[in-house]
């Protein structure tokens, strides 16, 4: 009896460590602020050392984008910030990004994880939140960003 | 064996052009703008998709504004069966496919040892709508429609079985050398899960791909067919998993039953990819040859391009 009571209390132990770990945020599971801002700062490395995507941080304060990006990861991802920069669509309104440059983007963001040592399959996690954010950034293939005339043929 | 030295070169020149960092737009003009395996494999008819069932995705890295080629070579040693296939494809503005692929099948053991059939495999697919990778937010997935014309060019050696006047499959029962498949293509990557499932439903006529012509003594026309992938996605660029393609029983010299694979896909570069599988097709002409035993081994695909 006493075996089967301490069997018992085993089995409730386990369950509450299991609903406990269901309970751990994404952001948690990363690694919190430290490795957030890690990837933040590995994604911005990599963006800079990116041909095909750096010419439209040209005029970008890059540590203030450095800093957005670690607010943005922490709070999508249910960490304790506030995100202070504006919504994606606003934040990209002036930009001409096309589908192959989000995908640079995205790229480089994967690598960023990789360098900041997410496991693949937290990354993926992560952008499951920030994928539908595509229709928010990429812009049409006739776009003219505002107060800017289109080129002369 | 000419067509097959073209497509070779074309392979190492498509694999050579490919930026390879893909820093920028390459010699060709194309921006290998998409993301890793998102161009898929060149599947045995020569289609974007895995091994042996296509998918969703326009083959190319070439983005919405620019476009991709590849060629291709994959090689199936199966236990009575060589068949190997060999082609080129290109994928426009992520929206058109077309593809070409040869496809031989030599028979290297067993009664019909040193028969040998070829066929011709044109394929179109369209991308509908969807983005299998960004709506992460709905259950839509990314759809394709797709068509494949197969030629079959015929019989040969049949005179080394002592089968003499045996050149065409329609004197095994087929109704046609030639016939045109349609498919809708289903494909949707659950990145919370990190796994690509697609669906694909297909209207054929084709008995063992088309290898022993289309239609036959048992069911003369069209069939709807299912077939299905699932691929867990172990990194960026590599991922595992298995196929199921079901096919029409038309011919009674022939029980077709489903082929199916367990596959490793990876793409190490935008210019580079490779599938290994393990490739069931079933039996093969087993009333004919009384050898009713699966045809089965491995399967080895390259693919280079941009």
């Amino acid at each position: 009896m006493k075996l089967y009571v301490q069997g018992l209390q085993a089995v409730v132990l386990m369950c509450a460590m299991a609903a406990a770990q269901a309970d751990t945020t994404l952001y948690e599971k990363i690694g919190g602020a430290a490795k957030c801002k890690a990837v933040a700062e590995e994604f911005t490395a990599a963006i800079l050392a990116d041909d095909r995507i750096n010419f439209t941080f040209a005029e970008s304060d890059v540590k203030k984008f450095t800093q957005l990006f670690y607010e943005q990861l922490c709070n999508v991802t249910g960490g304790p910030c506030k995100y202070t920069g504006r919504d994606m669509h606003e934040a990209h309104a002036k930009l001409a990004i096309n589908e192959a440059m989000f995908n640079a983007i995205v790229e480089d963001l994967y690598i960023g994880f990789e360098k900041a040592h997410v496991p693949y399959r937290l990354q993926n996690k992560v952008m499951v939140i920030l994928a539908p954010m595509e229709r928010d950034i990429v812009k049409p293939r006739d776009f003219v960003a505002p107060n800017t005339t289109k080129p002369p043929r | 064996m000419r067509r097959m030295t073209v497509v070779t070169t074309l392979a190492v020149a498509l694999g050579v052009v490919g930026t390879g960092s893909a820093r920028a737009d390459n010699l060709l003009g194309a921006d290998e703008g998409k993301l890793h395996l998102t161009a898929g494999f060149s599947d045995l008819d020569g289609a974007g998709g895995g091994g042996l069932v296509p998918m969703a995705f326009i083959t190319g890295y070439g983005s919405d504004q620019s476009w991709g080629a590849n060629a291709h070579f994959t090689n199936m040693q199966l236990r009575d069966l060589h068949l190997y296939t060999y082609g080129v494809a290109a994928g426009g503005l992520d929206r058109f496919e077309l593809s070409y692929t040869r496809q031989q099948l030599d028979i290297t053991s067993g009664p019909l040892d040193g028969l040998g059939v070829k066929q011709d495999v044109f394929g179109v697919k369209v991308k509908l709508i969807g983005n299998a990778i960004f709506e992460q937010d709905s259950f839509l997935p990314q759809v394709a429609v797709g068509a494949q014309y197969r030629h079959n060019d015929g019989i040969k050696h049949a005179e080394a079985v002592g089968l003499d006047g045996l050149i065409n499959p329609k004197q095994l029962g087929a109704e046609a050398e030639h016939s045109t498949d349609y498919y809708l293509a289903l494909t949707k990557v659950f990145l919370g899960q990190s796994l690509l499932v697609n669906a694909v439903v297909r209207e054929t006529k084709a008995n063992q791909f088309g290898l022993l012509g289309f239609g036959g003594d048992r069911h003369r026309g069209y069939s709807t067919k299912p077939e299905a992938s699932v691929a867990y996605l172990v990194s960026r660029r590599i991922a595992v998993g298995g196929e199921i393609r079901t096919g029409p029983h038309n011919l009674s010299v022939d029980d077709q039953g489903n082929a199916w694979t367990v596959f490793v896909g990876w793409t190490p570069t935008k210019n580079i990819s490779l599938v290994a599988a393990y490739l069931n097709i079933g039996s093969v002409l087993a009333p004919v040859t009384q050898v009713s035993r699966h045809q089965d081994g491995p399967y080895l695909s390259v693919q280079a391009g941009f």
